[in-house]
């Protein structure tokens, strides 16, 4: 996941120096300046786009939509006729301002949309909005119909008008701001949450992402982005109209960022740059240049997906991870990672009231309940399809149930969504350990430590000291939970490429990292050889010593035999049996349940 | 008011076949292609190139066409939905983008940056008018949609009745499980692309004399071909036929009223409407929206 960031730090400087050399010696050429001024103004959507469609993965074909509304908008107020006493960089100022703010509000408003739809549905959602924005800045006569607005005033700053070379500075200075906002971001908490979100939504949810936040949030911001650039577009240019902010436009956008690599600044920049550059030289090309772009977009998607930044990627690290684990270890112990201080242990962790839950005529779940007593542990087993993964997903906030009650720590849960759950310190592991495949096993565990941390989008955007602390705090503590459970040598290694039962261990330590004080576990053992499953009896009877709650679903009945307090049984998705792992082996309706009946 | 209806499901009816187009091809290889409108353009063009350097007449245009289309849409599955598939969802998506752009510039390299006019079906400089109830009919209207019928009916002939048909819909439904049972499935996704292009090609031929093929107009015929596959359902053929013809009818209603700058964002507005209120479109399954 690291490996975009790097790329970012190691061509940001050179594309800088780029630039600073670009403008100084060839600040005499108004027709190269010219070129360069534009794409650097393409170059800010384009690093929203790269960071919605490579970081968060949701297309967008609106972008162009948020650029016309930040362009109409400067090109409103200062048309308007200045309010006496409002001198013009005021005014610019003004514009500026406004516009971003508002192009970011629509974007809030399309995340809210968006959270609706994946993939070509959102594409075609997007699609939408930007036709829309279209069409009201075509049929609008308060922005000036199909003629658009003009005479716009050159935009100042103080007593500096921005044309010409001024111009290429300012837009330079813009991709730097927004290319700082992006990486700060990035850097942030939320690139850690935006990767997750990238990875899998689900298991993000399961360790406390606020997914729908961030999704909103990346929108909003690509959005702003967007409207930022544009206000500045049309102030430069003098005019703004209908047919600069089509639909088109945001396939351009689209373009560059496919061709400059998704995901991160420094590849959204060279995609805006190379497009600026080739619509220069390239217009004796004429109808070829769309058409060996298309050409192009398709050859880069399927054979370079990382695009032109893709390349100066370095091949991951296979091994020799560095974990400075040791030392985070002497403070903290397995399961117990330097957790605020607690509030008195409530007596019943989990308490599930006559739940039930259908699916179309299937009654998976049909009225169960129980109440699990803090620092147990307790297992639940039942034939395959008896309604125990359902269960599970009923207590952690995925699908709604149909009747009935969840209670965490006497709280009402039932309504809520998954990462509230998982911020009351409730982990889980997934049948299938849905780990974040393009995550190191240190990343994956870091992931889940963030749920106990508290910066903001906010903080993380302006690289305030909070998000670099939070990160930093994540980081010490994953590490920490890696090395108390052994997993050090497998620290640098990408989650997708570990062996089946590395996979379960390490999604056992991403659950840890959030320092839970309930572990729903789905099928721990199932998949592992019999060193493995030792390792993994050891480590729950330390957790139960710890005085975590927890609750199994698993079919290895001599892990449940050995290491249960309590055993549940269910059947067709009601509970048969109940008690101790004894009496419930010799219950005859369990032996019923699991080897039929003589009389069925 | 009829006037316009009937001007509606006119344009209705090539819309119509972009979205079953749009919905052959999801089905088939689950990718939305949102270059449909421009095959519908390319097949336009074709028929245009043989009725005037081959001096054949619109039916032979029409044959020649679809033929040619079937052979584009083996190709377009082959070399970029099959590639961008690998990739994954994103890369499908962007991928039937950069071939708009390719098809849209490209016609204009061949065929000039001007529509072009197809002859009409009934022979003539000039669509035949008859007056029908008050309502004025082009022949070439009634031909349109009388075709359309029929292309729908043999499609569905197809799917229904011959073994190859149901094969390709068993390769779509259950890709591993037709695999299983000896069906080519590669083969079968080629063939159904091939089928919704070669559907395009032919509407493109029958629209054309009306509407005229070329220049930028695929671009709206897709969006609106999208917007009729939303509406009506894109998981349901009937839904995908009935959406592009009431988008026709609304388009042409609201630029009867409204002119036609006020009706594009309105329709474009009920792609959207549709997606939040009603996302599996009017005879689609809820099933089919979330993943």
């Amino acid at each position: 996941m690291r490996d975009r960031l790097r790329a970012d730090a190691r061509l940001l400087p050179f594309i800088a120096a780029a630039v600073a050399v670009f403008g100084v010696l060839l600040r005499g050429d108004a027709n190269l300046m010219q070129a360069a001024t534009f794409a650097a103004i393409d170059s800010v959507p384009a690093i929203g786009l790269s960071l919605l469609l490579g970081n968060v993965a949701q297309i967008s074909l609106g972008q162009a939509g948020f650029f016309g509304i930040g362009a109409y908008t400067l090109g409103l107020l200062t048309t308007l006729g200045e309010p006496p006493g409002m001198p013009p960089w005021l005014a610019f100022a003004l514009g500026t301002g406004a516009g971003t703010l508002l192009a970011a509000a629509f974007g809030l408003l399309l995340g809210v949309i968006a959270l609706r739809f994946r993939g070509h549905y959102l594409a075609m959602a997007t699609l939408a909005f930007g036709l829309i924005a279209a069409g009201v800045f075509r049929e609008s006569p308060q922005l000036g119909g199909a003629g658009g607005i003009q005479n716009i005033p050159f935009p100042q700053l103080g007593p500096l008008t921005i044309a010409g070379g001024a111009a290429f500075w300012y837009a330079w200075a813009m991709v730097a701001l927004a290319a700082w906002l992006a990486t700060n971001l990035l850097r942030g908490q939320s690139g850690w949450a935006f990767e997750a979100i990238r990875n899998d939504e689900l298991a993000a949810e399961a360790i406390g992402v606020p997914t729908r936040r961030y999704k909103i949030a990346a929108f909003t911001f690509a959005g702003g982005l967007a409207g930022f650039a544009g206000s500045f577009y049309s102030a430069y240019l003098g005019t703004i109209d209908p047919s600069a902010v089509g639909v088109s436009l945001s396939i351009d956008f689209l373009l560059m960022v496919v061709l400059g690599g998704a995901g991160g600044v420094a590849g959204a920049i060279m995609g805006a740059t190379l497009i600026g550059v080739a619509n220069v030289y390239g217009h004796e090309l004429e109808n070829w240049r769309p058409v060996i772009y298309g050409v192009l977009v398709i050859v880069v998607v399927v054979f370079f997906p990382n695009g032109l930044a893709g390349l100066v990627r370095r091949p991951r690290r296979r091994t020799g991870a560095r974990v400075n684990g040791a030392a985070a270890l002497a403070r903290t112990q397995l399961s117990a990672p330097s957790a605020p201080a607690q509030a008195a242990e409530p007596a019943c962790w989990l308490a599930v009231e006559n739940v039930s839950k259908t699916f179309g005529g299937l009654v998976a779940v049909d009225g169960v309940s129980f109440a699990l007593r803090s620092g147990t542990l307790s297992s639940l087993i039942g034939p395959n399809g008896a309604g125990k993964t359902t269960l599970f997903n009923a207590v952690c906030g995925i699908g709604k149930v149909d009747a009935g009650r969840v209670l965490v720590a006497g709280r009402d849960v039932t309504a809520w969504r998954p990462h509230r759950i998982a911020g009351l310190r409730v982990g889980r592991s997934f049948q299938n350990a849905r780990l974040f495949g393009d995550m190191t096993v240190l990343e994956n565990v870091a992931a889940g430590a963030f749920v106990l941390e508290g910066a903001t989008i906010g903080a993380d955007l302006f690289g305030l000291p909070a998000s670099r602390r939070c990160v930093r705090a994540a980081r010490e503590r994953a590490a920490a939970v890696v090395a108390s459970l052994g997993l050090e040598p497998l620290a640098g290694i990408c989650a997708k490429d570990l062996a089946f039962g590395d996979r379960r261990r390490v999604e056992l330590a991403r659950a840890l990292a959030a320092g839970p004080r309930l572990l729903l576990l789905d099928e721990p053992a199932a998949g592992l050889n019999a060193a493995e499953r030792a390792r993994l009896r050891d480590d729950l009877l330390a957790l139960r010593a710890r005085g975590l709650t927890l609750l199994l679903i698993e079919h290895d009945m001599r892990l449940v035999m050995e290491v249960s307090d309590r055993v549940m049984v269910l059947d067709f998705g009601r509970l048969i049996a109940d008690g101790a792992p004894q009496a419930v082996r010799e219950d005859p309706r369990v032996v019923a349940a699991y080897l039929g009946t003589a009389s069925a | 008011m009829l006037q316009l209806i009937v001007a509606g499901l006119t344009v209705g009816s090539g819309y119509a076949l972009v979205a079953l187009g749009i919905h052959i091809i999801l089905r088939a290889t689950r990718i939305v292609n949102f270059a449909q409108g421009e095959f519908v353009i390319a097949g336009g063009l074709l028929a245009y190139s043989i009725t005037t350097w081959l001096h054949a007449s619109i039916w032979v245009a029409l044959a020649g066409a679809t033929t040619i289309g079937f052979g584009l849409g083996l190709a377009f599955e082959r070399f970029v939905l099959r590639p961008a598939a690998r990739v994954g969802e994103t890369a499908e998506t962007i991928a039937t983008i950069g071939t708009v752009y390719v098809l849209l510039y490209g016609h204009a390299l061949i065929w000039g940056s001007l529509p072009q006019p197809l002859p009409f079906f009934s022979g003539g400089e000039r669509d035949r008018l008859f007056t029908l109830g008050g309502v004025e009919l082009g022949a070439q209207q009634l031909w349109a949609l009388a075709l359309l019928v029929v292309a729908l009916a043999v499609l569905r002939l197809f799917f229904d009745r011959t073994t190859y048909g149901k094969a390709i819909r068993a390769a779509a439904n259950n890709p591993l499980g037709a695999r299983l049972v000896g069906i080519d499935v590669d083969r079968a996704r080629a063939v159904s692309v091939g089928i919704a292009i070669a559907l395009a090609a032919f509407g493109g031929t029958l629209i054309g004399p009306i509407t005229l093929v070329g220049g930028a107009g695929g671009v709206a015929i897709s969006i609106k071909g999208f917007v009729g596959a939303i509406v009506g359902g894109l998981d349901s053929p009937l839904g995908c036929t009935l959406g592009g013809l009431f988008v026709g009818v609304l388009e042409k209603l609201l630029e009867g009223r409204y002119g036609y700058g006020i009706a594009e964002p309105i329709v474009y507005s009920l792609l959207l409407v549709t997606l939040l209120v009603r996302p599996a479109g009017f005879f689609g399954s809820r099933r089919a929206v979330r993943d």
